[in-house]
């Protein structure tokens, strides 16, 4: 009886895409660079920096996803920047040079994403080459065809563009409900459907699955059509921001996307992800930059945070794992 | 002489050995045997100094070795032939052998391959390795790998050799050559101490042997005085003898399953059977024979090249295991389950699962039902009594027996009309053992499912089965009926099997 109850008890959810006592460390260490940084700073609790620094967590967060659901099945997404470039360039057409409204131009974005995703999907699986090189590659490609297409110059918007990128409903950035959206789509997705949970056994142990009945390749395509949507869905966000379409939107995504994706506890050899622990590794991310800002620290020695901070979330994981619980054998 | 007094190790909440003296006479074969979780593993890292142990001293020719690493354990002439073979794949023969003495230019640090290749052969020819010492150690059979690590051990001067389960993927042939190595190296007075599952590797190739019991010793016998249903009471505690399970009903009438003559090219030729409901259908044969390939092909692992195949009565086209089962409701229990049959970082819930959940699926919101989910897999955890806390626990925490059953469960939620059941017992303790026997029979019996078991353990396939194919070199050369006739003794049945292998 007693096992019975164990086996239904309330947290009969997927453990692999929930909150873990990993996020709960996450949380925690996103309230103490919280309250650290609203102690230092006079400005920080203020409306329009939450406004700002909420706008930057969406954005680290969607582009950091872009890179997971592509982890998730065990590969990895090299060009999520270069899409994001390439949907960017797609979006200045579709707009500037077309006149195109934004009901069409988006759209035609974020098709122009998930068809590279599409083309990275059925490089690996029907060719059988590696994500790495498969994905280095088309980020070269992409990034060679927005320069060549736009010529370095950005694309002028329209003033109404701007509206979903700048604007904000109770304070709240419309770009942060929509990562909200999209976090409640994944972690759906992840827990609730038969793709989703079919991509996470994809990444868990491809033999298993392929044996289970799952079509592996069909995964991994759909996990790179994702990572394009997403990636293109980043960039018309960025372009609302800033009000004009700018092809080298992409060009610093890439470590950034591996860095708040690691922290936010996603597995880099598949299998598990967590879209909350990515917000919140979004969220760390965004503090860390901020804070730093605040300290008047020398900007150019960022990265140096952020390389610490990786090593300590995946140190902290690898001591859990070995002196932990359950692992006594 | 390798002598332990006194060893016990305790893990967070787990007592793993308590209080074990054990003594490995030189020149002898001392078999180390013990359910799953018994003990063995943590002995044999103790002994290798991987782990310390709480208490006790590990002895050798007098000596009291306290051993801080793997190193130095090597260094006082101990070696370990670990059980999952472990080689540099892209590294030579040669290399591989001599990996701790590599003869180089006096103080420089550059090897000499010439001398390197001459020792190495030395050390090849003790355990007739007749290949190049340049050969890449990927290119060679498991059982050339085994012996590599042999000869490592005997390069590195060992004077005691522990031996976890040496002859899994070997042949019969390639064991029994192993093993006429070891009884060599017996003769030149090298303590050599052998784990395995395999009783009869045990009482062919020990002189001694010492089971290990819920971590305490139960007791050290001579081979010579006792049988195999001895051993098993020592190691589960109570008797227990079942050769048999009796009369298999068969329904005759209905074939679910044909194969026409099935052919993939250097695989399997003219493969032709036919399997009815309620069967268990034994494939008899040394590894590689054909049995599991045959089973690829089936479910459309690997396509075939000629043959015809039927599922209840009408032409069946498998291209992939989709097909096998959501079309044709064939399910396929790995043999290998930690590669290829478990997700083992995922959650028993999971495991059981994966292969049913479009069929848990609302057809209108396209959500996975997770209440008729835990329904499904709390209903498979009862019935093939795995113990697990809970259904979110990680399938890797699970003991073998555990995971196997796990392994199995899957298709019996998944509720396949035909299942192919690879090797269900390799790597699994006995009582395990004996509980899946009973599942595979109830599966036949109860739920009139027809089973094909592809097993290399004759014991095994002989309490089980009602028809017995045979297998060799990729072409079934013979049948055995009316296996579960309970008039037919095991020597008849296994006679008549071995008839068809000469």
């Amino acid at each position: 009886m007693s096992k019975e109850t164990a086996a239904g008890a309330p947290q009969a959810l997927e453990q692999r895409v929930l909150v873990s006592g990993r996020t709960i460390g996450l949380i925690t260490a996103g309230l103490i660079l919280f309250g650290g940084i609203a102690i230092v700073s006079d400005t920080f609790l203020s409306g329009y920096t939450m406004f700002v620094l909420s706008r930057q967590v969406a954005f680290f967060t969607i582009i950091a996803l872009a890179q997971a659901v592509c982890l998730v099945v065990g590969g990895m997404n090299l060009s999520v920047g270069a899409i994001g470039s390439i949907s960017t360039v797609m979006l200045g057409l579709a707009l500037a040079n077309a006149g195109l409204s934004g009901w069409i131009a988006v759209p035609l974005a974020m098709i122009c994403g998930a068809a590279a995703g599409l083309a990275n999907g059925l490089l690996i699986t029907k060719l059988r080459i590696n994500s790495f090189i498969v994905t280095l590659s088309m980020m070269f490609i992409l990034m060679g065809l927005r320069s060549g297409i736009s010529g370095g110059q950005p694309y002028a918007v329209p003033k109404s563009f701007g509206y979903v990128g700048q604007q904000g409903i109770l304070g709240i950035p419309y770009v942060f409900v929509i990562m909200l959206a999209v976090l409640a789509a994944l972690s759906y997705m992840y827990r609730n459907t038969v793709l989703g949970r079919r991509m996470l056994a994809t990444g868990g142990n491809a033999d298993a699955a392929r044996l289970s009945g799952i079509n592996n390749d069909n995964m991994i395509i759909c996990a790179n059509v994702l990572s394009g949507l997403l990636a293109a869905l980043a960039a018309v966000l960025w372009a609302s921001e800033l009000g004009s379409a700018a092809p080298e939107t992409g060009d610093s995504w890439l470590i950034v996307t591996f860095a708040v994706a690691i922290i936010g506890g996603t597995g880099l050899t598949g299998g598990v992800i967590s879209p909350y622990g990515v917000m919140m590794g979004g969220i760390i991310y965004t503090l860390i930059r901020h804070g730093l800002i605040e300290l008047k620290a020398n900007p150019y020695y960022m990265n140096v945070y952020i390389g610490i901070l990786i090593l300590l979330t995946i140190a902290i994981d690898r001591i859990r794992e070995i002196y932990g619980e359950g692992k006594s054998k | 002489m390798l002598e332990l007094r006194g060893i016990s190790k305790s893990f967070p909440g787990v007592k793993a050995l308590e209080d074990v003296s054990v003594t490995f006479d030189a020149g002898e074969i001392h078999a180390l045997v013990g359910e799953n979780g018994a003990g063995k593993s943590t002995l044999m890292k103790i002994i290798t100094g991987i782990y310390r142990p709480d208490s006790g001293q590990v002895i050798h020719d007098g000596t009291p070795l306290n051993f801080g690493s793997y190193r130095e354990s090597l260094e006082a002439g101990i070696d370990i032939v670990h059980q999952e073979i472990q080689v540099v794949p892209e590294s030579t023969v040669a290399e591989g052998i001599m990996i701790d003495k590599l003869i180089t230019v006096p103080h420089t640090g550059i090897i000499r391959w010439d001398e390197v290749n001459k020792a190495a052969l030395t050390y090849m020819r003790m355990v007739e390795l007749d290949i190049p010492p340049n050969t890449l150690i990927k290119s060679l059979s498991p059982a050339q790998k085994r012996l590599t690590q042999i000869a490592r051990a005997l390069a590195a001067d060992a004077r005691v050799i522990l031996l976890d389960e040496p002859t899994s993927a070997l042949t019969e042939h390639e064991a029994e050559n192993l093993f006429r190595i070891l009884r060599d190296l017996r003769a030149r007075g090298v303590t050599l101490v052998f784990v395995s599952h395999k009783f009869e590797e045990v009482f062919a190739l020990c002189d001694k042997a010492t089971v290990l019991r819920d971590g305490r010793v139960a007791g050290t016998r001579k081979i010579a005085d006792i049988d195999s249903d001895e051993l098993i009471a020592m190691m589960i505690g109570r008797e227990f003898v079942e050769t048999h399970l009796g009369r298999v009903n068969v329904n005759r009438e209905r074939v679910m399953l044909k194969a026409d003559r099935l052919t993939r090219r250097g695989k399997i030729h003219d493969a032709s059977f036919e399997l009815h409901e309620g069967e268990i259908l034994g494939f008899y044969g040394l590894v590689g024979a054909g049995r599991t390939e045959l089973a690829r092909v089936i479910i459309g692992e690997e396509h075939t090249d000629s043959g015809a195949l039927s599922v209840n009565g009408a032409p069946a086209r498998i291209g992939n295991i989709g097909d096998s089962l959501y079309k044709y409701s064939i399910g396929y229990v790995t043999e290998n389950r930690k590669e290829e049959g478990l997700f083992l970082e995922d959650s028993v819930r999971s495991n059981i699962s994966v292969a049913i959940w479009p069929r848990l699926r609302d057809r209108l919101t396209r959500r996975i039902d997770q209440r008729e989910e835990d329904e499904v897999c709390r209903e498979t955890v009862r019935s093939m009594s795995i113990s697990t806390p809970g259904l979110n626990q990680t399938v890797e925490n699970l003991s073998g027996g555990n995971q196997q059953k796990i392994s199995v469960g899957k298709w019996l939620a998944a509720d396949c009309d035909i299942l192919i059941i690879d090797e269900p017992t390799i790597g699994v303790d006995v009582g395990a053992k004996d509980q899946i026997h009973h599942l595979i029979r109830a599966l036949a019996e109860d739920k009139r499912k027809a089973v094909i078991l592809i097993s290399s353990d004759m014991p095994e396939i002989i309490k089980l089965a009602n028809r017995i194919l045979v297998f060799r070199e990729g072409r079934i050369v013979g049948e055995v009926d009316d296996v579960d006739n309970p008039d037919k003794g095991y020597r008849e049945i296994s006679l008549a099997i071995g008839e068809f292998l000469k």
